[in-house]
């Protein structure tokens, strides 16, 4: 993936297109870039685990690998504290660094093609919102949409995602 | 089965064959550069190697020309000869008379003449000149190439294939299970054959990768004798049971513990010569390292007749680190005072060390063994002398398990780690400081929803009161290191084998889950850790 490497230094040279997964969180759209997805399916059977954090799901089986999933919404508290997840939502595998984790979404996410110099680094307005802007690579501005782009191997660190109670 | 001494002979010549090919082109590297030292290293070191082997195994004529070439390499080594002209010559003639006499061993031959070759050998070494009949360079025209009937195998490898037979199982119960629903009898015979297949080759990967206890005790020797000899100690080391046949991975696993198990009762256990004398015993310490398989596990025992634990103590230094008040202490039976010596920390209390010569690490002993899924026992008679025992799974792949649901979830418990499951009426319950307490089989035995335990925080447990006990209680009564815990769950499923994956990351420092199996209906099952489980009981109950 050298040559769809980052983003700003890279403005002046022929654009490289780059295929980013877009999905819905609270009322924001956030988009992967597609290697960092590994799949999308309809979120598989959830067992609870206790003594993790609320927004760890708990763990599913994946075509017999047993992955955490992980709902955004919640750690950013991108949706009211007491509204839940729809019956039917879909799942995003994203591998991490040494491991895949699920990602939660309620809507299915779309794949979109996008030239790298579209991606801009995030301004400063960004901070109000709840995500942490060291995960942001950038924002992408596409047909009046607003498409924040994640950096899914910051944000999916063991001790980013496991912050709370390490029990 | 094979006997055992049919499949050291196996080994042998598979060692033989492969250090007589590494001799043939060591060799051969050495005459290309005579001053090649790596390659007269291990030409020197592989006729070290086989001539032990040899001679172990009562191959009395291999070993003797073997340790005459070691000679002669040892000369070259320290360049008192040199590898040239006709000492060359006959040391090829050795390696193919080496090569012969391996492979008549292997065929059940007698072992050729070698008086010539030894004779040669020998006025090399007096700096005579050899005497050459020519024969030796039609050998090289009806060499037989062999290859060997073993293969050795990284470990790595075989885990691969126990992982994938882990794989299998699970789809397979799963293929069972749709079968069954499904109701086709082509169907349903199919699956049952394939359940019988993956049954078969679990057994075969499982027995692949099984080694005999012995490769592991027959090293202790020698750690006994250096560890009494550095504390002027004497002990005699009697082995037994070395042919127990264990998984290859657990052997590793336990290594550390066992050698510390034995330095410490080399160093602690035993009374001096002069103590030994004053106390009537003989001044000689007697050490039993000892394997024998009970039921589907392997103990593993270490005993001496050493001068015991001091249970007095250790109870006193338990109470002293608030591990346990003092009255519950006076009621603690012995075997529950001796289970402190595995808590964390406890080890660093160095009074308890100094008077009962025990404690130093055996924390990090237990934490070995409970990964593996084992258990940990000591006994001991004050004075007389102490013994552990290391419970052991044969194998790493398949656990026994209690099933049973909670929330409408289906959890694990391991077998290794239930005492018995019982059910209760609320009059069975009474409350105790807090705590709801049961007797079951003559034991007062704490109780505790599993419900609560797992949720609310990591705060103290809220007492326990009769009310909130309704209609019959299903409780598994788990037992690690001596303390037992009643846990009430919704309901007991049932028994069942399962193969336990490790929980994956980022959840796996969850210490509580020692994994997740998937059940034949394709649904998740957390396995509890019982360890973990009973370590968060003693931090939250009040």
């Amino acid at each position: 993936m050298a040559d769809a490497e980052p983003t700003v230094d890279k403005k002046n040279k022929p654009d490289t297109i780059i295929q980013l997964i877009v999905f819905r969180l609270g009322e924001e759209e956030y988009g992967l870039r597609i290697e960092q997805v590994k799949e999308v399916t309809v979120t598989p059977e959830i067992a609870r685990m206790p003594k993790t954090p609320p927004f760890v799901k708990g763990i599913a089986n994946l075509r017999g690998d047993i992955i955490a999933i992980i709902d955004l919404e919640e750690r950013f508290r991108l949706r009211p504290a007491n509204e839940e997840l729809p019956a039917l939502s879909y799942t995003l595998a994203i591998e991490a660094k040494d491991y895949t984790i699920g990602i939660v979404v309620r809507e299915v996410p779309q794949p979109l093609s996008v030239p790298v110099s579209i991606i801009e680094k995030a301004p400063e307005f960004i901070q109000d919102i709840n995500i942490n802007d060291k995960y942001i690579e950038g924002i992408a501005k596409i047909d009046g949409r607003i498409i924040i782009v994640l950096d899914m191997l910051k944000l999916l660190t063991p001790t980013e995602i496991m912050q709370l109670q390490p029990r | 089965m094979k006997s055992r001494e049919q499949e050291y002979r196996e080994i042998y010549m598979a060692e033989a064959l492969e250090a007589y090919d590494a001799m043939s082109r060591h060799i051969s590297e050495l005459e290309r550069n005579p001053q090649d030292q790596d390659a007269l290293n291990e030409l020197f070191r592989l006729m070290h190697n086989l001539k032990s082997n040899s001679r172990a195994m009562g191959f009395n004529s291999i070993g003797e020309v073997a340790h005459h070439m070691e000679t002669i390499f040892g000369l070259i080594r320290s360049k008192e000869k040199e590898f040239s002209g006709s000492l060359a010559t006959v040391l090829f003639t050795g390696v193919d008379t080496i090569g012969a006499m391996i492979r008549a061993v292997g065929d059940d031959q007698d072992l050729p003449e070698s008086t010539a070759l030894l004779d040669n050998l020998d006025r090399l070494v007096r700096g005579e000149e050899p005497v050459l009949d020519g024969e030796t360079a039609d050998e090289d025209a009806n060499r037989k190439l062999e290859l060997s009937d073993l293969v050795y195998i990284q470990i790595k490898k075989l885990d691969h294939l126990l992982n994938l037979v882990g794989e299998l199982i699970i789809d397979r119960d799963r293929i069972l299970t749709l079968s069954q629903e499904i109701g086709n009898s082509a169907l349903q015979s199919a699956a049952a054959h394939l359940f019988r297949i993956t049954d078969e080759l679990q057994y075969s990967v499982m027995d692949a990768r099984l080694v005999n206890v012995g490769t592991l005790l027959n090293k202790f020797p020698r750690v006994v004798r250096d560890v009494a000899s550095a504390e002027q100690k004497q002990v005699e080391l009697t082995l037994s049971g070395q042919d127990i046949q264990i998984d290859r991975n657990i052997l590793q696993i336990i290594t550390d513990a066992l050698l510390h198990l034995v330095r410490n009762a080399v160093s602690h256990g035993f009374e001096t010569p002069a103590e030994r004398e004053k106390a009537g015993k003989p001044v000689q310490g007697q050490l039993v390292l000892s394997a024998q398989t009970e039921r589907d596990d392997v103990l593993i025992q270490v005993t001496d007749d050493g001068r015991g634990i001091d249970v007095e103590s250790v109870r006193r230094k338990a109470v002293e680190r608030g591990l346990v008040s003092k009255e519950a202490a006076r009621l603690l039976d012995d075997s529950a005072v001796r289970a402190f010596l595995f808590e964390p920390g406890f080890s660093m209390a160095k009074e308890v060390t100094e008077i009962s010569g025990r404690g130093v690490g055996l924390d990090v002993v237990k934490l070995a063994i409970d990964s593996l899924g084992g258990q940990l026992r000591v006994e001991s008679v004050l004075g007389e002398g102490t013994t552990f025992t290391l419970v052991l799974p044969t194998s790493i792949a398949v656990k026994g398990a209690l099933l049973f649901e909670l929330d409408e979830r289906s959890y694990a418990i391991p077998l290794m780690h239930t005492d018995s499951v019982v059910s209760l009426w609320p009059d069975d319950l009474h409350v105790v400081g807090g705590l709801l307490m049961a007797e079951v089989q003559g034991e007062n035995v704490p109780v505790v929803s599993l419900r609560r335990l797992l949720h609310n925080g990591d705060g103290p447990l809220p007492p326990a009161t009769r009310a909130e006990v309704v209609g019959r209680q299903d409780i598994i009564i788990v037992n690690y290191n001596n303390r037992k815990l009643g846990l009430i769950v919704d309901r007991f499923l049932r028994q069942q084998n399962i193969v336990i994956k490790p929980m994956s990351k980022p959840l796996d420092i969850i210490e509580l889950f020692g994994g997740v199996t998937l059940l034949g209906s394709g649904q998740v099952c957390l396995v509890l850790d019982v360890p973990a489980l009973t370590r968060l009981f003693l931090a939250r109950r009040l």
